[in-house]
This record gives C-alpha cells, sequence and structure tokens, in this order.
C-alpha cells in the first residue's frame, strides 16, 4: 500500500500538526474550552444576583419609642438591607461586626424622639463596615437614606404645624434635589460591570499559557522548533498555523460567553457588532503573541507558564475597571497600557455600554493593533532566532 | 529518629533551594507579587475626578453650589460646557467623568422656596467614579440647601435653634468603622496579601510533588513542617510588614493572627499535596492556580458579599481554604477581632487539613492498588 505523501509545508501542516497535538493531549483540550466557560459559569452564578439584597445589619434601640420602632421599620424596608439582629448595647453590634455577621450598627440613643420633638436635633449614628467597601458602602447608602427620610417627614409635619401647605413643605425638606442618572448602565448592574470585565481577564490567562505552551513545548522537544519550522516553510505560516487552532477556540469562547451574558442573562448590547468581532479577534491575537513571546524568551516550560502568570495573572487590577486609571501612578499606567486586556475592556465599554462612535474607539483600537504587531514581531524574531539550523555537532565551550 | 526527622527536613529545605520552580514560586513569586500586585492601587482614593459643569443659571448661587462642587477632594470642576451634546463629547473621550447641569432659575427657585434640582450624569461603567460623584454632588447640594433654608426661615423671624430644628429635626451621621480614608488599597491589598500566600504555597507544593512518587511519611510529615514554617515567616512579612510600609490600617493581635495563619497554612499545604496528585504535571498545577486566582478572590465574600451568593456555592467554596481564611484574617488583622470571632474559621481550617490529607492517602490507595 503507497503511503499518503506528506503534505506540502505550509500553514495546513503546522495546523493540522498543532491539532493533533492537543488531540493527545486531554488536559490541553479541556484548558481550551470547557475550563473557562465552567469558570464563566461559576463567576455568572457568584454575580447572579446583580445587586446585593438584604445585607444583615445590627440596630440597637434605646429609645424603644414610636419614632424608634418607626426608623427601624424604615430601614428594614429597604431592598438593600435586612435588620437581623438587634442588641442592647454598641459592644455587642460591633461583635456582631468583627465576626462577619453583619455590616452596620444603627445606633438609636434614648430619648430620640422626645429630643425630637423639643427641638434638640438629636443624632442617630451608622457605624459602618468599610473594611468590606462594597457591601459597606451599599449599607451606609441605603440606611442613610432610609433614615434621611424619617427625618425629611418629621421635617415636613414641622413645617405644616407652622403653617405651611403640603407641597410646599416638601419642596423644602429638599431644597436642591439631586437628580444623579448614569449615563451607561443605568440600572448599575454589577453582571455589566464585574462579570463582563473579570471574564476577559481570566480568557487573557488561558490564551496567553496556551500560546506558551504549545511554543515552549515545541522548543523542549527533541527536534526543537527547527521542526515547527520544517513543517511550515516559512516563519510566517509556521507562526499562523500553531496560533491558528487556539485562536478559534479562544474566539468561541470569548463569544460564547458573550452570546450567554447578551442572550439568557439580558444584559445590552448597544453599539456595533461588526466592531465588536473586529476588537475580539484583535485581543486574542494579541494575548496569544504575548504568550508565545514571553515562552520563546523563557528558559522552559515552567518558567514560561510562571511568565505568562506574572503578566497576566494581577492584570485586573491594571485595567482600571475597579480602581480607576486616572488615579494610578505612572509605573501602573505603563503596565496597563501593555496589557492587552486593557484597551479590551476599554472598547468593550466604549462600544457595547457606550455606544460610543468609532473616532472615540480609535486609539484603543490602535494600541490593541499596535501590540499584536509588537509582540507578534517579537514572537517571529525568536522563533527565527532559536528555530533557524544550528551547525550540529559543535561542542560547547567548556566553560 | 529524631535524627532522621532532622535530616528530613534538611532535605525538604535543600529541595525548595534545588528546584528551580520552587525556589522562584515560594521564594521569589511570593514576594514580587506582594511589590507588584499593590502598585495600581497605591494611592488610595479617587482625587479631582474631572467633570464638566453646564451652567445654564448663571447666578450667584449656580456659581456657589459648582464652587462648593469643586471643593470635595474627590471631583474638580475640569471642564464648563455649553450644551448637553458638547459635554458628551467630553465624557465619551474620558476627559471628563461626570457632567453636572444647573438649570435656568436655579437661583430664582431656591430663593422663592421651590425646588431648584440639579442634574447629573455619572459613569455607570465605573463603579468607583459613580459613587465618587453622587456623594461630592449630594455633600455639596444638601450643605447649600440647608443654608438657604435656614437663611430663609430666620428671615421670616424664626430664631437660629428652631430654624435648624425644622431644616434637620434629625442629625443622621454615618461613621464608617475601618478604613475610615476608604481607601482601595486598604479594602483589597490585605485580602489579596492572604490569597498570595495560599496561591504561592500551592504553586510551590506543585512544582516539587506534581508527579513524583509520594514519599514515606516521615518524609511528607518534614516537608509539612518546613512549608508551614517558611510560609509562617512569610505571613509575617505579607501581613505584617508589608501593611506597615504601604502605610494598610492594621490593628490586630498578632498572636491571634497566628492562631489563624497557622491552620490555614496546614490546610494549604495539606490541599497541595492532594492537588500534586490529582494533577500529574506541573505545568497543569501552575496553569490550575494562576487562572483561579480572580474567581478565589470574588468568593471570599470580601469584594462581593457572601449573602448575594447562593447557597450552595457558598457551602462548596468552603472546600478552599481561602474562603474563609481571606475575611477572617481580614477582621483580625484590620479591624482587630479576638480569637471568639474567628473560632469557626479556625475549625474549618482544621477540618480541610484533615479531608485534604485525606484525600491525599486515599489517591495513593487507589493508584497503588493496580500494582499490588
Amino acid at each position: 500500500m503507497a503511503r499518503r505523501p506528506h503534505l506540502k509545508a505550509g500553514f495546513r501542516r503546522v495546523f493540522l500538526a498543532e491539532l493533533r497535538q492537543i488531540g493527545a493531549r486531554p488536559g490541553l483540550m479541556f484548558m481550551l474550552a470547557p475550563f473557562p466557560l465552567l469558570l464563566f459559569a461559576l463567576l455568572a452564578v457568584v454575580f447572579q444576583l446583580g445587586l446585593p439584597r438584604d445585607l444583615p445589619i445590627v440596630v440597637v434601640d434605646q429609645d424603644r419609642s414610636t419614632l424608634s420602632r418607626q426608623m427601624v421599620r424604615v430601614v428594614d424596608a429597604t431592598p438593600e438591607v435586612m435588620v437581623a439582629y438587634k442588641a442592647g448595647t454598641l459592644a455587642d453590634g460591633r461583635l456582631l461586626l468583627l465576626s462577619g455577621k453583619a455590616y452596620a450598627v444603627v445606633l438609636i440613643p434614648s430619648r430620640t424622639e422626645r429630643d425630637v420633638l423639643a427641638g434638640r436635633r438629636p443624632e442617630v449614628v451608622l457605624f459602618y463596615n468599610n473594611q468590606y467597601m462594597t457591601p459597606g458602602s451599599l449599607v451606609a447608602r441605603s440606611v442613610g437614606g432610609a433614615l434621611g427620610t424619617v427625618a425629611a417627614g418629621i421635617s415636613i409635619e414641622a413645617r405644616v404645624a407652622r403653617g405651611a401647605d403640603v407641597e410646599s413643605a416638601t419642596q423644602a425638606v429638599t431644597p436642591i434635589p439631586v437628580r444623579q442618572s448614569a449615563l451607561f448602565n443605568p440600572s448599575l448592574e454589577y453582571v455589566q460591570f464585574l462579570l463582563a470585565a473579570v471574564m476577559p481577564t481570566v480568557l487573557q490567562i488561558f490564551i496567553g499559557a496556551s500560546a506558551a505552551l504549545s511554543f515552549s513545548r515545541d522548543r523542549q522537544g527533541i527536534a526543537g522548533l527547527g521542526r515547527s519550522l520544517r513543517l511550515g516553510g516559512t516563519l510566517l505560516r509556521t507562526a499562523s498555523g500553531k496560533f491558528a487552532p487556539y485562536t478559534f477556540a479562544y474566539l468561541l469562547v470569548l463569544w460564547g460567553a458573550d452570546a450567554l451574558l447578551f442572550g439568557p442573562m439580558g444584559a445590552r448590547f448597544g453599539g456595533s457588532l461588526a466592531f465588536h468581532i473586529a476588537y475580539g479577534l484583535v485581543f486574542v491575537l494579541a494575548s496569544q503573541m504575548l504568550g508565545a513571546a514571553a515562552a520563546l524568551l523563557a528558559r522552559d516550560t515552567v518558567s514560561a507558564l510562571a511568565a505568562v502568570g506574572v503578566i497576566t495573572g494581577p492584570a485586573f487590577g491594571f485595567t482600571g475597571i475597579t480602581f480607576p486609571r486616572l488615579s494610578m501612578n505612572g509605573f501602573s499606567d505603563v503596565w496597563a497600557n501593555l496589557l492587552p486586556v486593557t484597551h479590551y475592556l476599554e472598547l468593550r465599554t466604549d462600544n457595547i455600554l457606550r455606544g460610543a462612535p468609532l473616532d472615540i474607539s480609535l486609539p484603543a483600537f490602535g494600541w490593541l493593533v499596535v501590540l499584536a504587531l509588537a509582540y507578534g514581531a517579537a514572537t517571529l524574531l525568536l522563533l527565527w532566532r532559536h528555530g533557524r539550523p544550528r551547525p550540529a555537532a559543535v561542542p560547547e565551550p567548556a566553560r | 529518629m529524631i535524627a532522621a526527622f532532622f535530616r528530613e527536613i534538611v532535605a525538604a529545605l535543600n529541595a525548595i533551594w534545588a528546584d528551580k520552580g520552587a525556589r522562584s514560586t515560594m521564594l521569589g513569586a511570593t514576594l514580587f507579587f506582594s511589590v507588584f500586585f499593590p502598585q495600581p492601587y497605591l494611592s488610595e482614593v479617587v482625587r479631582d475626578m474631572p467633570v464638566a459643569v453646564i451652567d445654564q443659571d448663571g447666578s450667584t448661587l449656580s456659581r456657589e453650589v459648582i464652587r462648593r462642587i469643586d471643593a470635595a477632594d474627590a471631583v474638580a470642576v475640569a471642564r464648563y460646557a455649553a450644551d448637553m451634546p458638547s459635554a458628551r463629547a467630553l465624557f465619551l473621550k474620558r476627559e471628563v467623568h461626570g457632567i453636572v447641569v444647573v438649570p435656568p432659575k436655579f437661583e430664582q427657585d431656591l430663593l422663592a422656596g421651590r425646588a431648584a434640582p440639579l442634574a447629573t450624569f455619572s459613569d455607570g461603567g465605573y463603579f468607583l467614579l459613580n459613587s465618587v460623584m453622587s456623594s461630592a454632588l449630594s455633600n455639596a447640594a444638601r450643605s447649600l440647601g440647608a443654608e438657604v433654608q435656614v437663611g430663609r426661615l430666620t428671615a421670616s423671624g424664626v430664631d437660629m435653634t428652631q430654624a435648624m430644628a425644622i431644616v434637620e429635626p434629625l442629625r443622621v451621621t454615618a461613621v464608617p468603622l475601618f478604613n475610615p480614608t476608604g481607601g482601595y488599597a486598604s479594602f483589597v491589598l490585605p485580602a489579596v496579601f492572604v490569597l498570595i500566600l495560599q496561591q504561592t504555597l500551592l504553586m510551590g507544593i506543585g512544582n516539587l510533588k506534581a508527579g513524583r512518587r509520594p514519599a514515606g511519611p516521615l518524609s511528607t510529615l518534614a516537608d509539612t513542617v518546613v512549608y508551614v514554617g517558611l510560609y509562617a515567616l512569610w505571613a509575617g512579612v505579607v501581613l505584617v510588614l508589608l501593611p506597615w510600609v504601604y502605610r494598610l490600617p492594621r490593628i490586630g493581635d498578632i498572636a491571634v493572627m497566628y492562631a489563624v495563619v497557622v491552620p490555614f497554612l496546614f490546610a494549604v499545604t495539606a490541599m497541595g499535596f492532594a492537588v500534586a496528585r490529582l494533577i500529574p504535571t506541573r505545568e497543569g498545577v501552575i496553569f490550575f492556580l494562576v487562572v483561579l486566582g480572580m474567581p478565589l478572590f470574588f468568593l471570599s465574600g470580601v469584594s462581593w458579599p457572601t449573602e448575594a451568593m447562593p447557597e450552595l456555592l457558598h457551602v462548596l467554596s468552603l472546600a478552599i481554604p481561602s474562603t474563609t481564611a481571606v475575611p477572617a484574617l481580614v477582621r483580625v488583622n484590620q479591624m482587630g477581632a479576638d480569637i471568639q470571632s474567628v473560632e469557626t474559621t479556625i475549625l474549618v481550617q482544621i477540618g480541610l487539613c484533615l479531608a485534604y490529607s485525606a484525600l491525599a492517602l486515599l489517591v495513593d490507595w487507589v493508584k497503588a492498588k493496580p500494582a499490588a
């Protein structure tokens, strides 16, 4: 039986060789699609509520009056907060905070009602746990708002008692109402905010690591990168053939996660789909090039992975999604610009959340393209250096 | 026996030093991440976030409210815009992160006792910027509004105390306990440092043990003592020394901290042995741990409250030592919690240590059977 002739050297041959490599490693296959999608599902479940509800707080009601009971009722009625504990003293309330069972203590001192009626302006104090900043500030805002309505009610009554009509009394209570609206993401959903940002950041780790593994393994193999280059014929064909299977896989994951986000999870998509596809593609390519360049610089596979981990692992803090870039130090600002995910998330925000015109997004898109080209050029250069045929059997000079 | 144990201890220390991967994760990476990771957060709070103002009134009081907004530390009035489209364009270019509109007749309405609303537009895509905007605006509006009201009442013959009592019959004061400045580094870093300890220790064990044959009980015991001992030192560096360097608040008792740290490190070490047996390659272990870092941070409940997660997920996440150790150590170090407040966590860590040790032994037993 005649053996089938080898495929001609080129993209297809490297591509198929890479596919065979992936097929031979179940661990790698798991990493390509199921694992990132599982993590996405995990994060989606974590943030499923969108906004926290019924966060437990403590009330220390030392007044036990009609007014204090009204305050407790109003606070408890806010959706974000639940009066879970009633403590006798502030010290007991503090213990509940320290053991992590509650996020805030509302202290209503004795004689509050009497002092209000006498016009002595008593003070109700809300102690909130600002160490847990997200729930802490949420609780502070909603409890503060609820107690503010109670105070406003008293103020209206006082004015009406002095002969004002209800409408002007109501207007007088908040002379300068602030009508705040969030320009984008008006519902202030955490799903849009965190999940949509965390997923690409985690994916950047996967993409970089898989590229690093692929190149590093070839380099550590007996035949070395020379073999891959022979399969591909040219540098460009070799690199693109090796990248392509992963590009396809991760684009599917990226867009699959988006499909879930904008489909069943109901996030709003307000921008251009074509542009979304374009910067998604460049993001995946840039992250692959970053991983490959790191792999070709590192000495072995474990160091290559460690390098990718160091670069992509802490990336989230630098993207400015949580703590804004305008308040970062110079180093962080430069470093953030070197990470593909920073620009990808900015483009996502511009396009999906803000529906910004394309010219606004050009600088960020330019950054992403430049990063892809720069890391790609580094990959090709290193591939050429490590993969060119070496004069065989020249002994290393003794050190 | 004792001598043999000491030989094993020396062997375990040598193994860490001799293995490049273990050396760089257990010695290098811990320190590197503790320095690198904090960088974006070091300024702690947002200062002078640029906002645009559209002043359609141009009156004394409109300028006064704008001055008060500008006076807030967190925001700065950077641009005056003529109309909404031009302000919006500045917003899209990220030259400003908020827009304030002072409507026409602002002063007239305010002085006449009618509601004089301010319209503000903030950035819902960035939560911190959004809340910075909302607190700066409501403070400026409330203080000016109260002054105008008190002025009106006193002008109509009410005395000052009574006017204050009408305008603000009940004072509501919000006091942040712990992290009083609301610093972002003070909030994130104490939790992240604990996670760095866990992840680098797991990676180090993965480097040393993944794909190798399990050693005897004496050697495993010596390894455990060395890892826990080494990381107890690291815990001192990243949980006590670094917070001091970065000026993060830390008010906890070090003895209570170690009462949590030591069982936590035993649990992580046992988990490391189990993971190294379940994932056969070093690359696999490292990759798995790098990817898991961020999800584990969110599961700890420091940033996203556990109350908002499904109960089942929270119960499952208890299997990871950091899930309970991160909040417990934050409570001890940053909030000054005593040992009673964290005793559940200590028990959970001891339970995890036993469970992962049993799991590791079970894997050994299953793997050994076919050979027998």
